[in-house]
């Protein structure tokens, strides 16, 4: 019998060990109720604690920036904490500046609630929704950019013209969760009961491959937004706009705000690029708003014209094109303000010309992709 | 060949739906440790040095970023787009994040591309390795010495 007793003493000690860690974590990791305090009483949220801030604020209609669903991969969801949650942790550093820590700015989805906190978020995020959207059309731009409106139903989106929204991607194929990924919104504010986003092919992208390969008319997708604070100043100043593939959604939707708004007044120069005619879109309809619009240009520019494409319009790298309009045509004099949407390799290459050609960096507004 | 947890942790986050929709495996089943071995064998056997030829393909990225997200000539002999998206991708073994940046290099002449991100680069130089067979962002020696004319 001595044979077995051996086993059974072992296996019995390993299970009052596992029965104890059990009861231990059901105490210790309990953290009941906690208290979330968000600017100074505005908002109070009672919520069950142990689980991540991100997650804990959006289960109660609080939505906050996130392109990556909680993996701390997209450092968007940051949020001041003015209660002490202890030192940042090394997931959330690489994401912060030094101003931001000092500041207690935190990446909210890397916060565990386990006490009464007390938050500081932007205001406009509480108009921040998540929607049931069923995809109206999609339509194929470029061989690797998709137009896709989806509709609202009764719901509306109040947002300004160069907004971003994000899509919900739910598992598919081999991706196991969820995932949210950010696309700024080229539709019109005011028809508010559809969203239009321009989506690009990124090789390998889990959210770009399910909308270029999966996602069907009719299918139903969650959207929440609006987020993002890129938009069109309230001045006169001349706008010169510069933009490349997908980059061209907010200023379609800059554009189409401006003539719903009746405003005639300011002049906007839009330079758009691309390397051959099989990268450029919406020319028709761009050429078409200028012709009706005097105040708006439009400055498609090919870097690589194909012999076949025939392309009489203007060659040459964005940044060159726009340095030349602003010496020639715009006049270094004009009071101008910069508005770009692109890769932050784009966004600095347009940066060097604008200031170069005297338009303070103070006055130049972008939506970088970072 | 024994795997150790890191390695066994890094190969669980290269699965599909980790960290990128197609993983970084390929159809590649083998333990990753044997992965990276063959890896070494394939750039050892074709001649071809891990430092120079990083440095070869961040030089490319780096040509490709003056189109400023749109296809560009390089030296007449190779077409380069790079591209940059919103956010960061972790390095399947946890010891770095990545802004995501992607770049295909075609060989006008030759008609072959290859393509390869910045955690490519880094798999590659840190830890030697190449991605599984199959997956797209696989730095297929024979191909890579094709591609960048390395002969």
């Amino acid at each position: 019998m001595s044979f077995i007793t051996a086993p059974l003493t072992i296996a019995g000690v390993a299970a009052v060990l596992a029965a104890l860690i059990a009861v231990v974590d059901r105490i210790v990791n309990n953290y009941g109720e906690c208290e979330i305090d968000i600017n100074k009483g505005t908002k109070k949220l009672t919520v069950k604690g142990g689980e991540p801030l991100l997650g804990l604020l959006s289960a109660e209609g609080i939505f906050l920036p996130s392109a990556c669903g909680g993996r701390g991969s997209c450092g968007a969801c940051k949020c001041q904490v003015t209660t002490d949650v202890g030192p940042h942790l090394p997931t959330e550093t690489p994401y912060l500046t030094d101003g931001e820590i000092a500041d207690s700015i935190h990446l909210s989805c890397q916060v565990k609630v386990k006490t009464d906190l007390s938050i500081n978020i932007p205001e406009e995020l509480f108009n921040v929704k998540q929607f049931d959207a069923k995809v109206l059309s999609i339509r194929d731009l470029t061989y690797d950019i998709k137009e896709v409106v989806f509709d609202l139903g009764d719901e509306d989106i109040t947002f300004k013209a160069g907004m971003y929204v994000q899509i919900v991607v739910p598992p598919y194929a081999k991706v196991k969760g969820t995932t949210q990924r950010a696309y700024s919104m080229s539709s019109r504010p005011l028809d508010n009961h559809k969203v239009e986003v321009l989506i690009r092919l990124v090789p390998g992208g889990i959210a770009t491959t399910y909308v270029h390969e999966q996602l069907k008319e009719g299918d139903s997708m969650q959207l929440v937004g609006p987020f993002g604070d890129f938009r069109r100043s309230e001045t006169n100043a001349t706008m010169v706009c510069v933009a490349g593939g997908s980059g061209m959604a907010p200023f379609k939707s800059i554009i189409h705000e401006m003539i719903d708004n009746n405003i005639t007044d300011r002049e906007l120069w839009y330079f758009f690029g691309a390397r051959s005619l099989r990268d450029m879109f919406y020319m028709e309809e761009m050429r078409a708003l200028e012709k009706e619009h005097p105040w708006f240009h439009f400055v498609p520019a090919l870097s690589e014209p194909q012999e076949e494409d025939n392309w009489t319009g203007d060659v040459g790298l964005i940044t060159d094109v726009l340095d030349r309009y602003i010496k020639d045509k715009i006049g270094v004099d004009t009071d101008m303000e910069g508005y770009l949407c692109g890769s932050p390799g784009m966004i600095n290459a347009c940066n060097n010309v604008m200031t170069a050609n005297s338009i303070p960096l103070e006055k130049i507004y972008y939506d970088k992709f970072a | 060949m024994k795997m150790t947890p890191n390695m066994r942790k890094a190969q669980e986050n290269m699965a599909p739906g980790v960290i990128t929709a197609d993983g970084f495996l390929g159809d590649d089943k083998r333990p990753l440790q044997d992965m990276i071995v063959e890896s070494e064998e394939l750039l050892r056997h074709e001649g071809i040095d891990i430092d120079t030829v990083v440095q070869t393909l961040k030089d490319l990225m780096e040509e490709g970023r003056n189109g400023l997200g749109e296809p560009i000539t390089v030296d007449g002999k190779w077409i380069v787009q790079t591209t940059e998206a919103r956010g960061h991708l972790p390095c399947p073994f946890e010891d770095g994040i990545y802004r995501k940046i992607t770049t295909v290099v075609r060989n006008i002449e030759k008609e072959e591309s290859i393509m390869y991100s910045t955690i490519s680069l880094h798999l590659l130089q840190k830890h030697h390795f190449l991605e599984g067979k199959g997956s797209p962002f696989r730095l297929e020696p024979v191909q890579l010495k094709k591609v960048l004319e390395l002969d």
